[in-house]
Order: C-alpha cells, then structure tokens, then sequence
C-alpha cells in the first residue's frame, strides 16, 4: 500500500503539534508528509512574541517544533518555501520555488495576521478575490508593509522592531486595548519604555471585562505608568521626515483631534486569518476556511483546516443556504492543539486503514475560551458573558446569578455569573488566587461554593486558616511529632510539671525533631502567668 | 543488656535504645495491658538528633500486646484458623507449593515481599523465590512507594538512591522545594532539617492540602502552594519554562553534565505560566516567584514524595522534578541537590537486592546477562537456573487465581489488603488462590485470610542491617529473646527451602546472609561489597556504593553521573492525554494519605493503645463549603464511593483540603479502607498505581431506620 501523502501549509505551533502527533505514522511509513513552512525559522510559540519584543524571551526558548526528529522519521519541512497557489483538480499545491507537491490530503494551518486598521496614511489592500488574482506575488502568504515607525506584532520581525523601541526607552503608542495590546504595553512599561495605550471603547479589554472590571483594570494600568486613552477612534498618521530622508512616524492622529506622538507606533487591532490559498482555490471562506467539526472543507473532502485559519461550522440545510456564517476562529492556541491533535489522529487511523478513518467522532464544540493577561503585576483573567449586574431581572435567564466584589482603591475587582449555579462566566482583576481557583471551577463546569466569598478569602489574608487561629487556644498543636497540644501541655502543667523538660517526660512533646521547645516554655509561662505563680521558665 | 537500634518504623530509622525492664520476665496482670518488655529512648543519630516521635516512642508496646502471634495457624476443616506445630505448618506449606507446582509450573507460586524487611531478609527472599522455588513471581509493596521515582532516578543518573546526599546536608540550606510531601506527619524528625530553609523564608511546600508541613511555611518562612490534585506535573513543567524563559539557567552545568537540553526546552515551551495556572489553580505570578528562588543561587534542594509520585504519570511527575533541578545544576552541587523521601523502614535497601520482579541483588537487572552470571556464580548455580523477570505488583495480583496465574501466594512484611490499590478486586483475588500463606506478626487483615498464618519476629528480637532514607546502611539489634513459638523469617526460609528440596544455601544467622549480599551486590549498582558487621558496629558511616577496600558514598554525582558517559539525562516529559478522567460537578477528587500516628497499612500501630486512642478511625476530610453543599455536618457519618467500592466514616471538616477534594488516611481496614476506592491503572513505566487521584461522590449517610 503507497503512503497517504499529506502536505501542510503552516509551521507555527499548530502546524507543528499536527506534525508531531503524525510522527509515528510518517516513521511507520504508513503516511508521507510535506511541510511547506512559510516562515524561515522553525516553529515558535507565538504566545511569548510579546515577551520576546521586551527582551524578556529567547528565540530559542519559543521554539515549539522539532525539525530534526520530525525530518529523522521521515518528514519533509520546506522551511522559507511558500505555497502561492492550490490546485485541486490536480491535487496539487505550487511553491515558490516553482515545484509542485502532489497530496492525497492537503491541511491549511496559515495562521492568521494582523489586522491593520483604517488610517489615513496606511496603504491596506483587500484580499478580495478579485485582487488576489490580480497581485497573486503581493497579496498571496505575504504580509502588508508598513511605514517606517510603524509595527504589527505578529512575528520575530515585528518583535525586533518593538524591542529596538524598548531597548531605546523610546514612546510606545500601542493602538487598540485587546490582551495583546496590553500585554505588550505592560511588558514594555516594565521594560522602561514610556508608553501610552489608545483604543476607542469606554474601558480596556471590552471585548472581555465589563464595565467594573474594565475601570479597575484601567486604574491599575494607570498605576504602572501607562496613559490610556480611552474613546478614541484613530483616523490617521502623521509623518516626520528623518535626517536620511526616511519618512517614519510622529503622531496618532484621533478622529476628535487628539495628537499622540510617539517614536513607534504598535497595531493591536486584532488579527484576521490567512484564507488567501483558499480563497483562490475556490474553497468556502468566511472568516476563516469553512469546515465543518470534523475539520474537513465545506467545499472539498480532501482538504482541512486547522489552527487560527479555520472556522468551524456544522453544515446544515440552514447554514448551507446562510451567506453569513456564525462564529469566528478562536485565535487562541488550545483550541487549535486540540484540532491538530485530532487531525492527527483521523489520518493515522486513515493511513492505517482507510474505512476507519471516515468513522473518527467530530472533536466536541469549544467552549468559550478563557482569556489571560500575561502581565507581571496586573492580574486579569475572564471568560464568557459577564456583562449581567447583580441587579438585573432577565426574564430570558431566570436562574442566572451574579455576585460580585469591587475594591477600586486595591484594584481588586471580581464578578462570577453562574446559571444554575454553574459558573458561565467570570471577571477578575488583581485578585490571582481568586482567578485561577475560578478557571478551574469554569474548566470542570463545577457548582459555585453557596458562600461566594469563599473565594474570595483566596487572596486575603485569612486565606491562612492557622493565621486566624488562636496558637495558645487548648487544641492547637504545639508538638507535631508527638501530637502534643497546647491543652495537653496544661494538663501536664498543673500535675506539677512545669519545666520544658518535665513536660516532655510526661508528654513527649519536644522529644522529637526539638523544634517546638521554645513555644512549649511559652505555653508554660502563659499558663503560669495564668495561674499567678512564679514562672520557672521565663 | 541495652540495645542500640533503631526504630521499627518509617525511613528516617531514628537511633533508639532499647532497655529491657523487669516486665520483660514478670508475667502479665489479669485484666491489664502487659507492660512493654523494654524501655524506648531516643539515641543521637544524624537524620533524629536524640528525638523521636510518638510512634517511636511506643514502639516498644507492641512487643507484648496480646494480639501477638506466637504459634503457627492453619485453617481446618471449618474455616477456623487453628495453632499448630511449626513442623505441621512448614510440612503443609512445603507439600502444598510441591503439588501445585507440579501441577500448573513454578511460575504458579507467587511471592510478596515488603519494604520493612531487613537487607537480609529482602536478599533471601529474593533467592528463595528464584531458587527454591524456581518462579520469576515475585515483587513487594514497594511498588507503591518507591517505583516512580526509581524509574525516575534510574532513567536520569543511572542509579536510584533516594537521597544522593546526607540529610544534615539540608540543615542550612536557604531553599528547599518541598513536593508532595508531609513530612510533619510521616516522619516527624525531619522537620529539623527544614529550619534553616524556613529561617531563610525558603521552604515551599507544593501540597494540595494545608498539611502540618504546609503549615511550616508560615509567617514568612516560606511558601504553600495548592496545586489541584493530579496536576503536578504540569506545575513542575510551568516552573522549568519561567527557568528557561527568564534565563536562569545554569548554562555551564547543563552544557558540560547533561545531554537532553534542546529537546527539554522545546517540551517547556508551551507550558507558559498562565497556562500552568489554567490548569493547577496556581497563579502565573507565584510560579514565576518560584522558579525566581530557586533560581536565586543559594544552597537549594528540591525534595519529592508519594503526592506527586503516585500517580499513573509518577515517572514522569520524578522526572519533571530532577529536569528542574538540573536545569538549576543542583544536583551534585554542594550544598544543593535533588532527593526523592523514601517512606518504608527499608524501602531503599529492600528496592536493592532482588524483591523487585525484574531485579538481582545490588541494583542488577534481572535481563542483563552479566548480571545473571555473576548472581549466577555467587549462588552456585548455573544463570539459566536463574527465572526470567516476572510481574509488577498489580500484575503479579491480577494473576491470582487466574488460568496461567499464581496460585499459591506466599505475604512477607506486607498487608496487601489494605495497601493495594483496588483491594476489593485484590480480595476476590485472593478467593481464588489455592493457597495464602502470610508471615506476620500479629493477625492483619492479609493474614486473616491466610490458609497459613506463621508468626516471626519484631524489629527488637531480630538481628539485620536496614538501609535509611539516604543509603545509610545501619545496624538492627535485639534487645531481648522472642517468644517462644515465633521465629525468624531467615529460618522460615531456610525450612521451606530444605523441605522443598532445594541444594541452594539458606544462612539462618543474619551476618552469613549479609557476607553473601556482599559478594551479590559486588559491582553491582548498589555494592555493599565493603560494609560488614564489623564495621557498622563500630561506628563508622557507611553510605552505599561502599566497593570492597574503598569507601563510602555519602555524596553522589560530585564528580560525574552514573550512566556510562557520566552525564546527565533531560528526559522531556509531557502530560498524556486522557491520563485521568476529569471530575463530573458532583464528584471530587480523592487524595490518600497518613496521619502522624499511624503507619502504613496500620496492622502494627492500630495495635498500641496510645495511637489507636488517638485516632481510632478513618475521616474523611472535607472543605466546609463542600460539606454545606453536601448536607454534611462535622462528625457526621458518610458514604465515600465509585464504581469500586464504598468507605464508610465519619466527616472531618477542615479548610486545609481544597473545596474539590477529600482526603482519607489509607490506614484502616474493612469497610474504612481506602483502597477500596483507588484504581489499579498503573504508571506504564514504573507499575505504580494511582493513589492520588480517584474520583469519589461524597454522600451523608443516612443510617437505617433513622429520621431526616
């Protein structure tokens, strides 16, 4: 039997997982596969490029692929090849270099790129199918350049750029308050960069944190000695001209008049996927390549999607006939190491024997995704709808709950939604312990303790239970290798016993690792302080 | 006569004396308690400094409780157990392994061994299994404590010592990472070693539950952590990226003592610390502060046990932990280092000569044929006389019973019943057996339901060498003569051996079974070959490897590792997917455990008034937030169950266990035991089974007939 040969467009972590889970398949000899890898570097985990552009990471500390076991069991990686066009009649996929691959199955794990906004003075070509047959060499697996001073922050090259800002301590504006926005404006405040956020909604994070979380959020970034420009929709860019000539960036210009000037300019507007190979291909697209949950194309079952590219949608008879399809990728790495994985899986299967393939169970919906800011001293992390206040009587969720608790002058802030008192959702800013419990509650789909608060006490000080309890009280433990409590010890006393060392004849306690001697002498001298007789041990 | 010994009980082998007093000769007062025929007191040793804890301390109180077995019990007819003679007894057993191994093959009779035997006994019985009785079946209770990180240390320094370094070498360390285990509570002497860590304000204790230890860290002498049962692994990875990520590695070190590293940093490198959170409850921020100390450059010591050990992914949860610390280049380092907490009395010697299934004496594998012949020839036999490896414990107890199975199963220094995951598959195991024969001091449960109970000796009647948490190897003495009608275990084998027609040698004095480790152990791993009795007594320290004419070892991997190119592994490790099953919103997670005053399976300290008096019961510990939801109040009766088994107890309510879990002590018997709710899925490297993560519903039990 001949491999199944797979070609992958993509080696970024998602590219890079599939490829790893398929190994033993490719070494087995029972699958052939082809990477065609795009970027000239080996598969980074995108998830650090903020901490890389403040010198925080090393590129070799992303690195996520494993090129030379993968090429040992067989693989092909064309690392710096790209693909620019797709033929599926003749199963084919042409390269750059002029070569075409052959495939059998064709997976598309192109990732997504930055958004670039609209900005009078930034060039933003459409991708429409029109223009990519026109400027196929521009448009196709290719991103935008951008104006000197100007930056997305995607890739290595965009990191670079920001980190020679950082290292220069020059002004950061940061356009857009999405968690990479901020992550990024956090990092590089840290860094020492001066740095100023501009977005246009009432608060950052909108997408994720409501109202209350939002204002706490955006105290606390004030706190760092971030500025945040909050309701301001940028309109263009103004230039200055360098002393070699170089026309590079001044200032953000807003829609009401603001100027923001600045050495560099980060675009953080969200990211959009790489569907061009698609598009021209003739595959459905939406958002995203359409596929349905088992990850195969709408438009051809020879070819996948996974990873930030894909958009996942049942194809029924009603959303066959929509034009406007539901959902989005998540642009999120779990969801996408999920779909890879799963992939894996069905062409291993497939490759194996060929009617199993077919009959590998769609991978379940997502749920909605957690989302975390990676910041060293501002603590935010939130999920789902929490746009409900306490007070709220919907009629469409007559058990939907919501308890909260906000400390804007701590910059504590925290909201659980639950239906049925299972958590649906939740905000939190500045209170970690209090987080991460609410993310594992959220992952589990477990029942909210009755007393909310219980979570809050995570991150308060009594979260200690032994802090608030009463050391000298008669059940507390004094000697932990005999089990001697302070009662006991009191016991002994009044027998008579009343030096460390009559006390451990009669007890035991203090006879062991000895750590406890000095708090028996003060149990002793409390009780005989107590008593009103003279201490023999003080 | 005085003698110097050291306590029956946990791996720290605290120096003791035993004293013989008059009521070692008067006979018991009607009605009373005997008094102990000893007197216990605390002896100036390295890891206990004159100190012992409570079960040290009444020890000595099981040495004449009247539950003691003094004659040997075969059931009869009836289903009685009934004292006999020893001669009735070995002549039974003798007679019944003869006619069942000629029936169904050598490989139906099994043998498990425990991690309290002395070397001397662990080593004979090792022989006897493969000699006398020609069987490759056999493995030991060990495989619960020690397996994973032996898997661990093995796959990583090529040699599985417990800790590679003296204990009084943590005393004035500044951080020390405390994982999965309660030291407070298990071996309580310990905690004198952690005082200049927690002075420094740098012990941190990983536990999910608020244990004593925990406690430890209190007022800024360090750091508790609670991670989410089971997720261990992923912390360790989260903490070994932030060390790759922020640079602090130990470059010089990795590159020149280790092979591994690329592949290592590529595993990491999706384990960023907010991910690390999602998954373990703990915040990004305190896993950074974390890696930060133990990057910091003082005297660090990272430190494991059974919490994050017994797991189906034990091995790799070890390897996570040593992959950090060689990262941070501690182990080997002065005044830093990597350990793993032996648990049993022996559990490190009894893990070294030959009651592990795929194992001969010094640390050899049993499929390596220079191994065999050297065995082989130290044996008098020819290495193919010698069985292949058999079965890890789980497998060995599938087995029981089974067609191609073990049918005669021979217990030493174990209650299976108890300790072993699943118990209740392990009892209807045992059913199925032709014949149990259990060598015990007293009637545990095993022995209960033995066919043949023969009664042997305790720690202070018996002569032997044990080897502690550190790979010291020290002297067992006897303060006074057994009673009559127990006997040695040495002697026992030696019976059984000739009766079965062995030609093999069967010392019955301890020093001659210990001249033969020697010359066994010899080049071996673990080489005893220069440590005798002379040399114990008087006084000399004597870590293994100890080559014959050379010296001890208290420090390892100063110099090199013990893989032959003398490096280091990396070993990447990963979580498996599907590993354990994630939680439903009624159940929780349930943790095992000790308490401070009892041991192991409980068979002995159930046994002595004072302990028992303490803690008579099983509890079952719960969060008073999950016990509001649950209807259960403090003290209240419940129902602890899966689709294994139920435990019934009482409720304790603490905030020391996180509202998703529930801990029970694994002390008890019957229907308090907690096995009956662990799983017999196994670690597929090391065969340890999952203690740690079981998923139970935790029910008010509502007695019958009662109101409500």
């Amino acid at each position: 039997m001949s491999p199944l040969r797979i070609v992958l467009i993509g080696y970024g972590p998602v590219g890079a997982r599939f490829v790893e889970e398929l190994l033993p398949a490719v070494r087995g000899g029972a699958v052939a596969l082809t990477v065609v890898a795009g970027e000239p570097v080996e598969a980074y985990n995108r998830v650090l490029v903020a901490e890389y552009a403040v010198g925080n990471a090393d590129l070799d500390a992303m690195l996520v692929g494993d090129r030379e076991t993968a090429e040992a069991a067989g693989a092909a990686i064309l690392l710096g090849v790209r693909a620019t066009r797709i033929d599926r009649g003749a199963h084919l996929v042409h390269l750059s270099t002029g070569e075409a691959l052959p495939y059998d199955r064709l997976v598309l794990a192109t990732g997504s790129r930055a958004n670039v906004p609209t900005l009078d003075g930034v060039e933003r070509p459409r991708r429409d199918l029109a223009d990519l047959e026109r400027h196929p060499d521009r448009l196709v697996a290719r991103d935008d350049d951008l104006p000197a001073g100007v930056t997305a922050l995607r890739d290595l090259d965009d990191a670079e750029r920001v980190l020679a800002a950082v290292r220069g301590r020059r002004r950061i504006v940061v356009l857009g308050a999405g968690v990479l926005g901020l992550e990024l404006a956090l990092a590089a405040a840290h860094a020492g960069a001066q740095v100023c956020v501009v977005h246009h909604g009432p608060h950052p994070m909108p997408r994720n944190l409501d109202r209350g979380g939002g204002h706490v959020l955006r105290s606390a970034l004030r706190r760092t000695g971030i500025t945040v420009i909050a309701h301001s929709r940028a309109e263009a860019i103004g230039f200055r001209t360098d002393a070699d000539g170089t026309r590079r960036f001044d200032m953000l210009v807003t829609a009401d008049g603001k100027q923001v000037r600045g050495d560099l300019l980060v675009l953080s507007c969200g990211v959009s996927p790489r569907n061009e190979l698609a598009t021209l291909a003739g595959l459905r697209t939406a958002v995203g390549v359409v596929v349905g949950p088992d990850l195969r194309s709408w438009s051809d079952p020879d070819v996948f999607a996974i990873g930030d590219c894909a958009q996942v949608v049942e194809r029924t008879d009603e959303t066959a006939g929509r034009r406007i399809l539901p959902g989005a990728p998540s642009g999120l790495i779990g969801p996408g190491w999920r779909q890879a994985e799963h992939l894996a899986a069905r062409f291993a299967a497939e490759a194996a024997e060929p009617a199993i393939g077919s009959t590998v169970a769609p991978l379940p919906p997502e749920r909605d995704a957690i989302v975390m800011l990676k910041a060293e001293h501002v603590d935010v992390v939130a999920v789902g709808d929490v746009s409900a206040d306490p007070w709220d009587d919907d009629a469409l969720s007559p058990r939907r709950r919501v308890a909260q608790w906000a400390d804007p002058e701590h910059l504590r802030y925290v909201k659980m939604v639950t239906e049925d008192g299972i958590l649906t959702g939740f905000a939190s800013v500045g209170m970690p312990r209090t987080a991460a419990e609410l993310t594992l509650l959220f992952e589990r789909r477990a029942e909210l303790p009755a007393d909310r608060s219980l979570l809050l006490r995570f991150d308060g000080p009594d979260d200690d239970p032994s802090a608030n309890a009463d050391a000298f009280a008669p059940e507390a433990t004094v000697c932990w290798c005999n089990g001697v409590t302070v009662g006991r010890i009191h016991e002994s006393a009044a027998c008579g016993n009343t030096t460390v060392e009559c006390v451990g004849r009669d007890t035991r306690a203090g006879t062991g690792c000895g750590g406890c001697r000095g708090r028996i002498a003060e149990v002793l001298a409390r009780a005989a302080e107590a008593d009103g007789a003279p201490s023999l041990t003080a | 006569m005085a003698a110097e010994t050291h306590c029956p009980y946990c791996a720290l082998q605290c120096a003791m004396t035993l004293t013989p007093t008059d009521a070692a000769a008067a006979p018991a007062v009607q009605g009373a308690a005997p008094a102990a025929p000893v007197t216990v007191a605390g002896r100036d040793f390295p890891t206990n400094r004159g100190g012992l804890c409570k079960k040290g301390w009444t020890s000595a109180e099981l040495l004449a409780a009247p539950s003691r077995l003094t004659s040997p019990l075969v059931r009869d007819a009836d289903g009685v157990l009934r004292e006999t003679t020893w001669d009735a007894a070995l002549d039974l057993v003798a007679g019944r392994l003869r006619g069942i191994r000629s029936e169904h093959g050598a490989d139906a009779v099994g043998v498990f061994g425990g991690g309290g035997l002395t070397n001397e006994k662990a080593y004979l019985l090792g022989k006897f299994a493969r000699l006398a009785l020609g069987t490759s079946r056999i493995d030991y209770n060990g495989r619960y404590c020690m397996s994973s990180a032996a898997a661990a240390g093995n796959r990583a320094f090529g040699i599985d010592r417990g800790l590679p370094f003296p204990l009084t070498d943590l005393d004035d360390s500044e951080t020390i990472l405390l994982l999965g285990t309660n030291v407070a509570e298990t071996m309580p002497p310990f905690i004198g070693h952690l005082t200049g860590a927690q002075a420094a304000g740098g012990l941190v204790v990983v536990d999910p539950r608020r244990t004593a230890t925990a406690r430890l860290t209190d007022d800024g002498q360090g750091l508790h952590v609670q991670p989410a049962p089971g997720t261990d692994l992923m912390l360790l990875l989260g903490l070994a990226h932030v060390v790759i990520a922020e640079r602090l590695v130990d470059d010089a070190y990795v590159s020149a003592r280790t092979t591994g590293f690329a592949a290592l940093r590529r595993s990491v490198a999706q384990w960023w610390p907010e991910r690390v959170q999602s998954v373990t409850g703990v915040p990004a921020a305190t896993i950074r502060a974390i890696a930060r100390r133990l990057a910091s450059g003082g005297r660090t010591y990272i430190l494991t046990g059974r919490g994050v050990e017994q797991h189906v992914d034990g091995t790799d949860t070890a390897t996570a932990a040593i992959n950090l610390a060689l990262l941070l280049g501690l182990p080997g380092r002065p005044g830093s280092g990597y350990g793993t907490l032996t648990g049993q009395g022996n559990g490190q010697g009894g893990r070294e000569h030959g009651q592990k299934c795929d194992q001969l004496p010094g640390y050899r594998k049993i499929t390596d044929p220079a191994a065999r012949a050297h065995v082989a020839r130290v044996w008098g036999v020819e290495p193919s006389e010698i069985p292949g490896p058999g079965l890890p414990a789980i497998e060995l107890l599938g087995s029981l019973g089974r067609p191609d199975g073990v049918r005669a199963l021979l217990v030493h220094g174990s209650n299976l019943v108890v300790s072993s995951p699943n118990v209740a598959e392990v009892r209807r195991g045992i059913e199925r057996l032709d014949l149990l024969v259990v060598c015990d001091f007293v009637l545990s449960e095993t022995a209960a339901l033995a066919d043949v109970v023969l009664p042997v000796l305790q720690w202070a009647e018996e002569e032997g060498t044990m080897t502690n948490l550190e790979g010291r190897v020290i002297r067992r003495r006897p303060a006074l003569a057994p009673p009559p009608g127990a006997r040695d275990e040495l002697w026992l084998l030696h019976e059984l051996a000739s009766r079965l027609g062995s030609t093999a040698r069967f010392d019955t004095d301890p020093e001659a079974v210990f001249e033969e480790l020697r010359l066994a152990s010899e080049g071996g791993i673990a080489d005893y070959s220069g440590i005798d009795y002379a040399l114990l007594d008087s006084g000399a320290e004597a870590f293994w490897p100890f080559p014959r004419g050379g010296e001890g070892s208290p420090r390892l991997f100063a110099e090199r590792f013990h893989h032959e190119d003398g490096l280091a592994r990396l070993v990447a490790v990963a979580p498996r997917t599907g590993a354990r099953p994630a939680p439903s919103p009624d159940e929780l997670t349930l943790v095992t455990g000790r308490l401070l005053e009892h041991y192991q399976s409980g068979a002995q300290t159930r046994r002595v008034p004072e302990l028992l008096g303490a803690q008579p019961d099983a509890r079952a510990a719960i969060h008073p937030a999950t016990a509001a939801r649950l209807g259960i109040a403090d003290d209240e009766p419940v129902e602890v169950a899966n689709e294994r088994g139920t435990v019934r107890c009482r409720a304790r309510l603490t905030t020391d266990i996180r509202p998703d879990a529930v801990f029970l002590p694994f002390h008890y018997g019957d229907e308090q035991a907690a096995n009956l709710l662990t799983s017999d899925a196994v670690d597929p490297i090391s065969s340890m089974p999952e203690f740690k993560t079981n998923l139970v519903r935790v029910t008010r039990l509502v007695e019958a007939g009662a109101d409500s």
